[in-house]
């Protein structure tokens, strides 16, 4: 794979003399560090930082290049994300830079005083000189650098290709990057900046445009989609597609080819533990042991009953016995005598004996025919309970009177609750009967009675949902606003409106002559209207939903097609998994179809994510408008040596595409000869190397007393030529 | 730190026989954001307009836009789309892709927006 790190720190740093230039190709995705002269960089990673919390010790350290997974459990990642040294193709960040930098130099194995050697590093196209200046600057004052050379890895790589015979002097290199494609002219083997265009689209952004489509079409399983997942995805699926609008036809048609070419991608499932029903033994063993849980509690009951029937019997044993002896005893002794059993009076005594008697037959399981009992001689019963009432008030003493009282009110409540009781009887009877004559009905003809419900079933469904509409806001059918917010300019509901206009006439009213307000009874009920919450209607409603439920049951029970109406809302369809069907391994499963050629398409076709710039194959033709000459043979020429390269030319069909596309804009006839580079990833390395490793280099390079002495605007137009390879 | 982690060598040592100046010298703790001027901000300090306009800089050798009609696809197929839902201003391809279009949330809507640069953010 053209994508590998090297970060093997390496030994052999001390047995190069401070003469060997190291060469960097500092892109935007990857850094690559050497020695000139050498075929290969030695270290090679990503060009970006982390700078997690070490969980141990909580320091913060530095991590240049991914991160291995395996040692991400020793450090605390969540305040720092990766960071890269750029912004677009230019370096911005010196901070950054300087860790990746230490940590190049480290694998390199530097562990001297000072880097003794010159370095090439590369650079963008017309790099700004702010951060040229402060790339030496860095490089001169941090780590001792000798002397300094910058270059750019498109021209590089044009170079070394060009030294292999696969291209010629004159050419056009398209380079589409990490972030940006660029397209420079060659002309006798120097690259021509006035000819070279920019676009700002590149590898970044094919991965991004796919890792936004995925979790788009699936936001249930968004998650998955990380950068580095998008990332791979990219390099194993994409293809630019020879001719989109034929390409993307085939999969509109569903064509087999299509299906073919369609790719998935299946994310761990595990299914559902499936239910197996449970067989007769264990059914059998189950109901068993219920039935002897069962029998247990009765039993305890039981028990309970029985102690509790002894220990009332004994009560009562022992209370008869007392008012035995009570009997005999003297009217004034009664006090005395009672003082040791802890009764206050004869009365008292004997209703608690009457207690005992009614828990006894209680607990004994005896019918309570108490209800009877004072229906028939209610008029006896209280003469008997209630003695004072019918007595005049005048032949009774103060404290008589009291207990008159006293009686009048108990009299009072126990009528009050044999009337509700009475109340309620009658109305469980009426229920009864209404449900029977329903159920007649029903049984009369069933089909008329069942169309009957639903009819009534709708009508009172009606009435709730415009009661709410109304209590809402009026617009909750309109789809449109989901949230229901009642945003600033949303409109009020009438009775809203209507409180406001209320409202507002009141203020206004003031001062107009004489103030009647209150003289009239209605005038109060203005403020009834104008309260926020003046809900009238609001027990009609609940009224309303409790017959709809009422409805809704009874049609459960009767009508097997009866299907509840649920909320709008939840009936809004969507690429998300419902969430009541179980989730079957084809919810799993990402089908990654048209995005794989529809990503790479924005190299083409950068107005596809909103960049609006040439692509990639009118960048060739722009190249050569720039380009200030007079001769039609030199167009010819350059276009018959195009060179691809940067790590985006690997995606396959490029060259294809290419060609045709160039064809298109070029005049019919012309020469049109595209071709790859040999490594379009390393070969800016290697060409960089080689020509670091020439003995004209260091009157490329500059030292650290010319940076100084010769000022900004030299480094401004410094430019190294390539033409020493 | 751990025998696995120093083993593996990842982390870049704070302390380098090779530098002059100490990174914890040159950014000490605690004032390290926004020191950096952002790319648009150092175009900007490059004053390109005060340079001959034949001279190649970082901003006028960026490309022009496209001579060719703007291809118009499916925001959410991909396929080709001639038809422009008025509502979520989101590109579709047939009936069936209508319906979709429909039934997205505005965050969706928004987001499918945003690939393409055309969401509309109020400030």
């Amino acid at each position: 794979m053209a994508f590998v790190s090297k970060i093997r720190r390496q030994t052999d740093y001390n047995t190069f003399p401070s003469s060997v230039p190291i060469v960097i190709d500092n892109g935007a995705s990857y850094f690559r560090i050497g020695w000139a002269g050498e075929t290969e960089p030695r270290v090679v990673f990503r060009n970006i930082v982390q700078r997690p919390r070490h969980k141990a010790t909580g320091e913060t350290v530095t991590i240049v290049g991914d991160l291995d997974p395996a040692m991400m459990k020793y450090f605390d990642c969540t305040r720092s994300g990766p960071r890269s040294p750029f912004d677009s193709n230019v370096v911005y960040q010196f901070e950054i830079m300087e860790y990746i930098l230490d940590f190049a130099f480290d694998r390199l194995g530097a562990d001297g005083s000072g880097i003794d050697h010159p370095i090439l590093i590369t650079e963008s196209a017309c790099n700004p000189v702010q951060s040229r200046s402060k790339m030496a600057e860095l490089l001169f004052e941090t780590y001792g650098v000798p002397a300094v050379a910058f270059g750019v890895d498109a021209a590089f790589s044009y170079k070394y290709n060009q030294l292999h015979g696969i291209c010629k002097k004159d050419g056009i290199v398209l380079c589409p990057g990490f972030t940006t494609t660029h397209a420079i002219p060659f002309v006798d083997g120097e690259p021509i900046y006035t000819g070279s265009c920019r676009t700002n689209i590149g590898g970044y952004h094919i991965t991004d445009y796919l890792k936004q489509l995925l979790s788009l079409k699936y936001p249930f399983h968004s998650s998955r989609f990380t950068w580095e997942k998008a990332e791979d995805l990219k390099l194993e699926h994409c293809y630019i597609a020879p001719n989109y609008a034929s390409e993307v036809r085939l999969f509109q048609e569903g064509t087999k080819e299509a299906e073919e070419k369609t790719r998935y991608w299946q994310l761990p499932w595990i299914p559902p533990p499936t239910e197996v029903p449970p067989s007769e033994e264990e059914v059998a063993r189950k109901a068993a042991y219920r039935e002897k849980q069962g029998q247990r509690l009765r039993d305890m009951a039981e028990a309970k009953r029985l102690t509790k029937i002894n220990e009332s019997e004994n009560h009562l044993q022992s209370l008869r016995f007392l008012l035995k002896q009570l009997d005999q005893v003297e009217e004034d002794d009664i006090p005395s005598f009672l003082s040791d059993t802890g009764y206050a009076s004869r009365q008292e005594l004997e209703s608690t004996f009457s207690k005992v008697i009614q828990s006894l037959r209680k607990a004994r399981g005896e019918p309570k025919n108490e209800p009877d009992e004072s229906e028939e001689n209610t008029d006896s019963f209280n003469n008997e309970k209630y003695p004072l009432l019918n007595v005049p008030d005048d032949m009774l003493t103060p404290e008589q009177l009291k207990e008159k009282k006293k009686q009048l009110f108990l009299k009072t409540t126990t009528e009050g609750r044999q009337r509700a009781r009475q109340k309620r009887n009658e109305e469980e009877l009426q229920k009864e009967r209404k449900h029977q004559l329903e159920e007649e009905r029903r049984r009369e003809n069933p089909e008329f009675y069942l169309e009957e419900m639903r009819v009534q079933y709708k009508e009172v469904l009606e009435r709730v949902e415009q009661k709410k509409r109304l209590k809402t806001n009026g617009n909750s059918t309109n789809g449109n606003h989901k949230s229901g917010n009642v945003g600033r300019g949303e409109r009020l509901s009438a009775a809203q409106r209507e409180r406001m206009r209320l409202l507002t006439t009141a203020a206004f009213d003031r001062g107009k002559g004489e103030d009647t307000f209150g003289a009239k009874d209605e005038d109060w009920h203005l403020y009834k209207l104008m309260s926020k919450d003046h809900d009238d209607d609001d027990e009609q409603l609940d009224s309303d939903e409790a017959e709809l439920a009422r409805l809704s049951s009874r049609l459960q029970e009767i009508d097997p097609t009866f299907v509840q109406k649920l909320e709008e809302d939840s009936s809004q369809i969507s690429g998300e998994v419902p969430r009541v069907r179980p989730l079957t391994e084809e919810d799993y499963k990402i089908v990654i179809g048209i995005e794989r050629f529809r990503c790479p398409e924005i190299l083409f076709h950068p107005n596809l994510v909103g960049i609006d710039q040439v692509g990639l194959d009118e960048m060739a033709g722009v190249s050569i408008r720039r380009l200030p000459h007079d001769e039609k043979e030199l167009e010819e020429r350059l276009t018959s040596s195009i060179l691809m390269t940067g790590g985006c030319s690997l995606v396959p069909g490029m060259k294809e595409r290419l060609e045709c596309g160039i064809r298109m804009i070029r005049p019919c006839g012309s020469p049109i000869h595209v071709v790859q580079a040999m490594d379009p990833v390393l070969d800016a390395w290697r060409g960089a190397s080689a020509f670091a490793a020439d003995l004209n280099f260091l009157g490329n390079a500059f030292s650290k007393m010319d940076y100084y002495e010769k000022g900004e605007d030299w480094l401004r137009r410094y430019q190294i030529r390539y033409n020493t390879l | 730190m751990e025998g696995e982690l120093v083993e593996a060598d990842i982390v870049v040592a704070a302390r380098l026989s090779f530098k002059k100046i100490q990174s914890y010298e040159k950014y000490p703790k605690g004032q390290t954001r926004g020191r950096w001027k952002h790319l648009k901000q150092i175009l900007q300090a490059e004053n390109f307009p005060d340079y001959p306009p034949d001279l190649p800089n970082y901003s006028n050798i960026e490309s022009p836009p496209s001579t060719q009609p703007c291809k118009r696809i499916c925001d959410i197929t991909g396929y080709e789309a001639p038809y422009v839902d008025p509502r979520t201003n989101l590109r579709y391809a047939n009936t069936h892709v209508f319906k979709t279009v429909r039934s997205l949330s505005a965050d969706q809507v928004h987001q499918y927006l945003s690939i393409r640069n055309a969401a509309v953010v109020l400030k």
